[in-house]
């Protein structure tokens, strides 16, 4: 199965920020989406969940060949989708054992009767170790309060519990020291399986130290202007991101208008 | 501004109902001049204007002449009254059907140690001293609301909770109202008396058992706190939506005591709710909790004063409504901190949330402060329901009801989660789910749902510190 963005073009409040995406994922891989700000990757993530302020202008996304575009974002999780957020949003009064058990129960197969609430603590208290989460988390407001690890922990939780076929994680690695981290990044190893295809946003090459994709992508001005193997990410960090958005506007230049 | 109630739409409620009232009640001389002299002030008093209420149809939004308050109370039988209300087990509990009350057995233990919960006419007959007393002491002053005036002048019941020095009741007293039918009027005069260092927890709910169109309860509760005592106290209202509801609630702290009320209102077509708290005695502590869920053409007026007339006194009110369809909703909250009152602390938060465009929420806070040591703060919003809390729980999911449920019910929570009253607290979550799923429950369909499954999902109770999270004066 796949997930397949083709010539996705999108907008916010009237402005074009995707002017053609095409990438392709399959399950079991593992992609790098890195770029400089303002280049449209968090754009991508947003619309590819399906916010409602994004609105897709042209183009299409299909998981296993079914476009997405037209369902709500509770519909593309149960597809498979999986969205990782950049900020995640704290809400106040639910506890976050209520809300991982709804979140639970959302993504399981159709026709599958729900764990008993003992069974699913159990469930969630191994993802917790795995994670080096207390469970004391379990009783605080989801997200109220979380710290910067915290929070981006909490979003790999979700990811463990829901089992994605493909996941996109929306610069998981910002605002983390360096134990958080390599914790963060050993959890999405662990809770990527064979099963799960992910695209990975990152700005930096730091990250991808310890989670190694097999595929790495740039974009620029709301498109992919270069993918490539591993490497690419090395070159991108020894040579910074002129070296290729600025070849390509020199490229772009010296075609005829 | 529209007129709450007009005289002309009195209609019965005259001078020779209260004359009534007395008489077949054979109430004391004493007494009967007090319904007279509240009469009299409520009379006196103008018609209390409030922009929320209905437009021609008045006052009440109803026609409060229809009431039925007669002077004898009519019979009813209330085992079959009160089916499906009671699990049948519960003592300590008053039940008030319409006019006609009834007294479940206060348990040995407590009746042993001089606890009261009667009617009024039974606390009359057993200790008219100290009912005279308490009318004559009165917290909620007649000349001051004129809500409290027609209530002291057309009572047709009353409860009398009075816990004797230093006893402890370690489970609640309670009672209950339940309006059957139209034209019910039920006009309660309560008096809560926690003696030095006595410690109790009076549970109310309000409920109908049909349509109760030109129906009233109309209550004026006084809670006492003596020194070192502890009272808490809360109310549950369900009454039908044609129902009006009003209370009035003034609860003294003396030295060293805790009050707390806690209220939900869910019910009637108009609520209008005032609490004064009344901080008279060093280091005393007062807090409201009031949660309110509304919808259709709801209006809810509600106030809460906190008057910290003492040193060291702590005082906070907390509001948290969640709005629906075209109903409406106003908070008014006062501070007021006298000279003396030096290391004061009080708070006042009210946040409502929208659920609709037509709905419509207000919060006028206030403060008066005379003394530059103490510390006091207000809060509020009215605001939308947020759009990205609703992206983020459906890209885990939840369908849009669901998220929406999740994050209502959620928002109740902080206030919720601090209500001192398990019974309550528990109570409140379930009837608000009821709610918001169009089911009304009470508070016996939980125990009911308790005794039949045991899988609970584990609570969170919020214990910081309000005045550590918010510090505007000081």
């Amino acid at each position: 199965m796949k997930l397949e963005i083709k010539d996705l073009h999108a907008s916010v409040e009237g402005k074009e920020i995707l002017k053609g995406v095409d990438l392709s994922i399959g399950q079991g891989e593992a992609h790098a989406l890195m770029g400089p700000n303002g280049s449209g990757k968090s754009t991508l993530a947003y619309t590819l969940m399906g916010h409602p302020k994004y609105q897709v202008t042209s183009g299409d996304v299909l998981i296993g060949g079914e476009s997405i575009i037209k369902l709500t974002p509770d519909k593309r999780v149960k597809k498979g989708l999986f969205l990782a957020f950049q900020y995640p949003v704290s809400v106040q009064g639910v506890s976050m054992f209520s809300f991982l058990r709804a979140a639970y129960n959302n993504s399981r197969p159709p026709g599958t009767e729900p764990p008993t609430i003992f069974e699913f603590r159990e469930e969630v208290a191994a993802k917790l170790k795995m994670l080096s989460m207390d469970e004391t988390f379990l009783n605080r407001y989801l997200n109220e309060g979380f710290s910067g690890g915290e929070k981006k922990r909490a979003e790999i939780l979700q990811m463990a519990l829901m089992r994605p076929k493909f996941a996109v994680l929306d610069e998981t690695d910002s605002g983390l020291d360096i134990d958080a981290l390599r914790i963060v990044a050993e959890g999405i190893n662990k809770v990527s399986g064979p099963d799960t295809g992910s695209l990975l946003i990152t700005h930096y090459q730091r990250i991808l130290k310890y989670v190694k994709p097999q595929f790495v992508h740039v974009m620029h001005q709301g498109r992919i202007i270069q993918s490539g193997g591993e490497e690419l990410s090395r070159l991108l960090e020894e040579k910074g991101y002129s070296w290729i958005t600025g070849y390509k506007e020199e490229e772009a230049a010296q075609q005829p208008a | 501004m529209i007129a709450v109630v007009s005289q002309k739409e009195l209609g019965a409620f005259d001078e020779s109902l209260a004359s009534a009232l007395s008489e077949s009640r054979s109430e004391p001389r004493w007494l009967r001049d007090i319904r007279l002299d509240s009469y009299g002030k409520f009379k006196e008093l103008p018609t209390e204007r409030n922009p929320l209420y209905t437009k021609y149809a008045s006052t009440f939004g109803f026609d409060i002449s229809g009431v039925g308050v007669s002077p004898v109370p009519a019979k009813i039988d209330f085992r079959s009254f009160f089916q499906g209300y009671l699990t049948g087990k519960e003592r300590n509990i008053l039940l008030q059907g319409n006019e006609t009350q009834v007294h479940a057995e206060l348990d040995d233990d407590l009746a042993s140690k001089g606890v009261m919960l009667l009617s009024m006419e039974e606390a009359l007959r057993k200790d008219e001293r100290l009912v005279r007393s308490l009318f004559e002491q009165r917290l909620a002053r007649p000349e001051s609301d004129k809500f409290v005036a027609f209530v002291g002048a057309f009572f047709n019941c009353g409860t009398v909770v009075y816990v004797p020095r230093g006893v402890a009741v370690d489970r609640p007293l309670r009672r209950m109202f339940l309006l059957d039918g139209p034209k019910s009027g039920v006009i309660d005069q309560t008096f809560v008396c926690a003696e030095e260092g006595s410690k109790v927890v009076f549970l109310e709910e309000l409920y109908s058992k049909g349509p109760a169109a030109s129906s009233m309860v109309a209550s004026t509760v006084e809670v006492r706190a003596r020194p070192y005592a502890q009272v808490d106290l809360s109310s549950i209202q369900l009454l039908d939506e044609q129902a009006l509801h009003v209370s009035n609630r003034a609860v003294e702290t003396l030295a060293d005591a805790k009050a707390t009320v806690s209220s939900l209102e869910l019910g009637a077509a108009v609520s209008r709710s005032r609490t004064n708290f009344l901080l008279n005695g060093r280091g005393s502590l007062a807090e409201g909790f009031e949660i309110f869920f509304t919808d259709a053409k709801q209006r809810y007026d509600f106030e809460t004063n906190l008057f910290h007339n003492s040193p060291d006194s702590t005082g906070s009110t907390q509001a948290r409504g969640v709005l629906k369809g075209e109903s409406q909703s106003i908070f008014k909250g006062m501070i007021k901190i006298v000279n003396a009152a030096k290391n004061s602390r009080s708070y006042l938060a009210h946040h409502a949330m929208l659920l609709e465009r037509t709905a419509k929420s207000d919060a006028i806070p206030g403060l008066e402060i005379d003394n530059n040591e103490v510390k006091a703060t207000h809060s509020a919003s009215v605001a939308q329901i947020d759009e990205e809390q609703l992206f983020y729980l459906m890209a885990r999911g939840l369908s849009l009801d669901e998220t929406k449920r999740m994050v209502v019910l959620g928002f109740f929570e902080p206030v919720l989660s601090r209500v001192p009253i398990e019974q309550t607290r528990e109570g409140a979550r379930f009837m608000i789910e009821g709610k918001w799923d169009g089911v009304k429950r009470r508070l016996v369909d939980r125990e009911t749902l308790l005794a039949e499954e045991g899988e609970t999902t584990p609570e969170v109770r919020q214990t910081e510190d309000i005045f550590e999270r918010h510090y505007k004066y000081r």
